[in-house]
């Protein structure tokens, strides 16, 4: 009897009941967001709402990673690709064009689509293991010739990006204004994990699901994986470069760093810490690593060993991550009562 | 050794009343520079230089009576991070100054941010000329030497001890490589030197020997290279291996051969030249005498980063006291212009661009000591002011 | 012309046959770690790293470099197998395997890459060559170490394929690799094999550390250096092959070397993948079949 997956939410427990605890810890995290607002705005905080629109942002990167990793049963390398191609889209087209954030994500997302596109079909030919390593090297080569090129600024990047106001007709939101580009980025977030989890529900995400358990069998139902490994490919390409977009309009400027090998293997820690398949378990993770990396900094210099080690021990005794082991803990806790 | 407070809604109610009455309690500057990764070694001078400068200025009384106080973060030598850590010390740690970073990206991205918080920053590492050229800022300022400075100390020393010079070029391909390759072939082409041939190698390229073949067909008498740190290393060692380096003069940029890969290099070293702005040789009173504090207290000679380091103490206390306060407006006034001592000498900070002048020079490295070969004065190393944003 | 062939192929060529070597003894270890256990091990770069540190440590306290050579894949089997023992073993036994050794193993790499750093500074070091000089050969200069390198570079593929293919041991090996419960049933004593493997992987590592460290000096990120190529040329000749692995290795290495003539530095990388892709596209499993099968 094969056992049950380590990797994405657990298959045993009743999906209803499992569904609804999920639900609550996503409820769970957006209050304690909207809590730690309201505290920081009283204390007139700059720094720390930043620190955590950052953690936000890089969640959305983690997001990506888990539609492939924890549902799609693809394990991601190079997701720092899209990532950093967001973000040097949106800072150019800020720059250049004009310093506007529906036109910035509306370019970044019709680029993304046509670049995810050709990233997967390379990509997706391959399968498990070899998956993994093609979309490191796709982004170790990408990452290298941006690196070089003149044009984007080379090693040292772009600067001077502005932050765009929008211009709503009874109010302005202004990006640089550090609680509100809080609240945008974290309502942003929120949309993007209700879409995501509604879009689980539906017979494509079912697919997905079918694809991370038994791909051979999928064949012999009449369905081709192929297709639907693209368009995940393709869509979590999209949510990791919206993040990114959203990057340049908090620092004000983007580097080669944005893409490289330790941008993606953050996310993929980010997402088994937090737990994977549960997509806000990615949002948990990006949160408690920030805070973590904040904290330990203050320390010492060597806080890749701590990450390290709480990483580690989590593959090994906790692969389910937080959410995954959280949400069967409150189920049970619900189902006594 | 890193001192910081930790609880940050804590920290916050705590100093919001100090910063209301700060005239009277410690000037913290706050330092953002790598602590770990490739540059931890260079990080390693800057902390030095800064402890022992902040040291004898409290010993001495201060700066108008107030202690300095350095508040450290590690920024990685990445600009995502520094710019995080930055902002941490301007907006929580409430420092009234910046300096530390090392990778020019880094110093570029936290110039910026010090513009969104009304605050000064000074690099003392950074040589990319863009900083105080193209890519200036109303609140950065350059206490260090940059590239165009050096290529004029060693392009100087070329025309004078080589006649009829050819030259080959091999620099890691990446801005800061190709932009010190391109400023040094101005300064030698200016002086009468041949360019015989060029090749850019990955930045982290492990094995050379593939461009000997082209080097050698190139029957260069010079060698100029903008290689740093491992890279160094390799490529020194692996020149000797398959005897590159005899009967050519290897010359190259100043972040070449420092006290950080000098070691590792070992003879291979031997005969490089490069232009810098300070050498723990120089023979004066003040140097000698800060060459032996810095040696006494962290056990190895200070290098070009421990003493700008050092320097830009110095700098910020001169302004401060000339402004008669630490606000950012009356500093940045005080700071156009300003001349301050240094172990290098006397340095002016030109108001037209934020750049430190300084006299020059040119060194070599003999058997593991850099000895100066050549001195270029302030005013001819300098460069024109680029800076049209001020 | 043949001024060119000689002056400048010629030595194209074997300059890119020692890189070639010594990039096939890190695919080595990779490949057969792969074929048997399944097992993708990111943290390979740091085990080559820590391989030359040992080294260095061993000269420091005055042993001379044969000595340091000779223990040090000695040193890294013992820490290879307490790796596999005390973490690997973990995670063996769920069916995401794949995907979870290669998560620890990065994990692993993380902290054994920050332990160097304090342990030995984040400085270069280096360790001189033992053998110095130079030979001629076709009117032009190669050291003797790399000739040195080239030579035990190749006694040493020759000595696994031996021991893979032409001794029991290796027979063992294979049959574990190819039906791990028939082997076990067969008296094959499957979890020391598997531990023993990646020790032997591990070692091959920590080798090349040794071998390779008078020309490439030591440093923290060193591990680096050698990711992309050895996972490429082990995912082109086929994860598991031996035969693979030393084919494709050479062939990538010389591709790259002559490519260096004519083409810009930069482009060698992207070459590479393109290659990698390309290989993929036609033969997804790569151009050999797996240890045990073939």
């Amino acid at each position: 009897m094969a056992k049950a997956l380590s990797i994405g939410p657990a298959t045993a427990a009743p999906t209803v009941a499992r569904r609804s605890a999920v639900r609550w810890l996503s409820y769970a995290f957006f209050v304690a967001a909207l809590l730690f607002a309201a505290v920081a705005a009283a204390l007139g905080d700059v720094f720390f709402f930043r620190l955590a629109t950052e953690s936000l942002i890089f969640g959305g990167l983690a997001l990506s990673v888990d539609l492939l990793l924890g549902r799609t049963g693809l394990l991601p390398l190079g997701q720092a690709l899209f990532f950093g191609f967001g973000a040097y889209v949106s800072a150019l087209t800020l720059k250049h064009l004009a310093p506007s954030l529906p036109l910035a994500l509306a370019v970044v997302l019709a680029s993304c689509t046509l670049v995810g596109l050709i990233g997967g079909l390379i990509a997706i030919r391959a399968k498990g293991v070899y998956f993994a390593l093609i979309s490191f090297g796709l982004a170790q080569v990408v990452s290298k010739i941006v690196f070089n090129t003149r044009e984007l600024g080379a090693s040292d990047g772009l600067i001077g990006v502005p932050a765009p106001v929008i211009h709503l007709g009874v109010a302005n939101l202004d990006t640089a204004h550090a609680p509100t580009f809080f609240l945008l980025v974290l309502g942003g977030m929120a949309l993007l994990l209700a879409l995501l989890m509604r879009l689980m529900d539906t017979p494509f995400g079912r697919q997905l699901d079918a694809i991370r358990t038994n791909e051979h069998r999928l064949a012999f139902l009449g369905f081709d994986p192929w297709r639907y490994k693209l368009a995940a490919f393709v869509l979590a390409a999209d949510i990791a470069a919206l993040s990114g977009a959203l990057y340049p309009m908090l620092r004000g400027f983007v580097s080669p760093e944005l893409m490289f090998f330790q941008v993606s293997g953050n996310a993929v820690i980010n997402v088994i810490v937090g737990g994977s398949g549960s997509f806000v378990g990615a949002l948990y993770g990006s949160a408690l690593l920030t805070a973590l990396k904040s904290v330990v900094g203050s320390f010492t210099a060597h806080h890749a060993i701590v990450i390290g080690a709480l990483f580690v021990v989590s593959v090994i005794f906790f692969p389910r991550g937080l959410v995954g082991y959280l949400a069967p803990a409150l189920q049970r806790l619900w189902s006594r009562r | 050794m890193i001192r910081y407070h930790l609880n940050a809604i804590a920290a916050v109610l705590a100093l919001t009343p100090l910063v209301a009455s700060a005239q009277t309690g410690p000037i913290r500057v706050g330092v953002v520079t790598p602590l770990s990764g490739t540059y931890a070694g260079i990080g390693q001078q800057v902390k030095w230089g800064l402890d022992l400068a902040a040291a004898q200025i409290n010993a001495a009384g201060g700066v108008m009576g107030r202690k300095l106080e350095l508040v450290y973060e590690d920024e990685e030598a990445n600009p995502a991070v520094a710019t995080q850590k930055a902002e941490k010390l301007l907006q929580v740690g409430k420092v009234d100054f910046l300096t530390g970073t090392v990778n020019s990206g880094s110093t570029l991205a936290v110039g910026q941010v010090a513009e969104r918080n009304n605050r000064l920053i000074a690099t003392t590492v950074s040589f990319a000329d863009s900083i105080t050229a193209d890519k200036c800022s109303p609140n950065v300022f350059r206490v260090n030497a940059r590239a165009g400075m050096q290529s004029a100390a060693l392009a100087d020393w070329m025309a004078s001890t080589q006649k009829n010079a050819n030259v080959f070029y091999l620099g890691p391909d990446y801005e800061m490589g190709r932009s010190t390759v391109a400023a040094f072939k101005t300064a030698a082409e200016g002086k009468g030197a041949k360019t015989v041939g060029e090749v850019f190698a990955p930045l982290d390229n492990k094995d050379y020997s593939p461009y000997f073949g082209q080097i050698r067909g190139a029957r260069p008498t010079v060698i100029y290279t903008s290689v740093a740190g491992n890279d160094t290393v390799r490529l020194f060692t692996q020149m000797a291996e398959f005897g590159l380096n005899r009967n050519v003069q290897v010359v190259g940029a100043s972040g070449t051969v420092t006290s950080q890969n000098l070691a590792a290099i070992g003879k291979a070293a031997d005969g490089f030249v490069t232009g810098v702005g300070y050498s723990p040789s120089i023979d004066s009173a003040e140097n000698r005498k800060f060459v032996a504090d810095f040696e006494a207290v962290n056990k190895s000679k200070p290098d070009l980063y421990g003493a700008d380091s050092y320097g830009v103490l110095f700098f910020y206390k001169a302004a401060v006291e000339k402004a008669g306060s630490t606000d950012t407006d009356k500093v940045r006034e005080a700071m156009r212009g300003l001349q301050w001592a240094t172990p290098q000498g006397m340095k002016t900070m030109r108001a037209g661009d934020h750049q430190a002048m300084q006299d020059m020079y040119a060194v070599k490295v003999v058997g593991g000591q850099f000895q100066i070969v050549g001195k270029v004065s302030a005013g001819a190393a300098i460069g024109p002011d680029a800076c049209t944003r001020f | 012309m043949l001024d060119w062939l000689q002056f400048v192929l010629a030595p194209q060529v074997v300059n890119g046959l020692s890189i070639g070597v010594a990039v096939v003894l890190m695919a080595l270890g990779l490949t057969i770690i792969f074929g048997l256990l399944d097992v993708i091990n990111m943290a390979h770069g740091e085990f080559y790293a820590i391989g030359a540190y040992a080294a260095l440590a061993l000269i420091g306290v005055g042993l001379p470099f044969w000595w340091a050579l000779a223990l040090t894949p000695l040193l890294m089997a013992v820490v290879g197998y307490a790796a596999e023992r005390a973490l690997i073993q973990r995670v063996f036994h769920s069916k995401d395997r794949h995907t979870l050794t290669l998560l620890l193993t990065f994990g692993i790499g993380i902290i054994l890459e920050d332990l160097l750093k304090i342990a030995f500074g984040a400085n270069p070091l280096r360790i001189e060559p033992p053998i110095t000089g130079a030979t001629e050969m076709f009117g032009l200069f190669f050291p003797n170490y790399r000739l040195f390198l080239m030579a035990s570079g190749a006694a040493v593929i020759a000595a696994v394929w031996v021991v893979a293919f032409r001794t029991r041991l290796g027979a063992m090996v294979r049959a574990a690799a190819f039906d791990r419960n028939m082997a076990a049933s067969l008296g094959v004593p499957v979890s020391t094999v598997y531990a023993g493997t990646f020790a032997f992987g591990v070692a091959l590592a920590g080798l090349s550390g040794v071998l390779l460290a008078p020309i490439y000096s030591v440093f923290p990120t060193m591990g680096r250096d050698f990711v992309l190529i050895a996972f490429s040329v082990v995912i082109i000749g086929g994860m598991g092959s031996i035969k693979g692995a030393v084919i494709a290795g050479l062939l990538l290495t010389q591709a790259q070397s002559i490519s260096s003539l004519v083409i810009s530095p930069v482009w060698s990388d992207p070459l590479l993948f393109g290659i990698m892709v390309l290989v993929l596209m036609w033969r997804p499993h790569g151009l050999f079949g797996r240890l045990g099968h073939g």
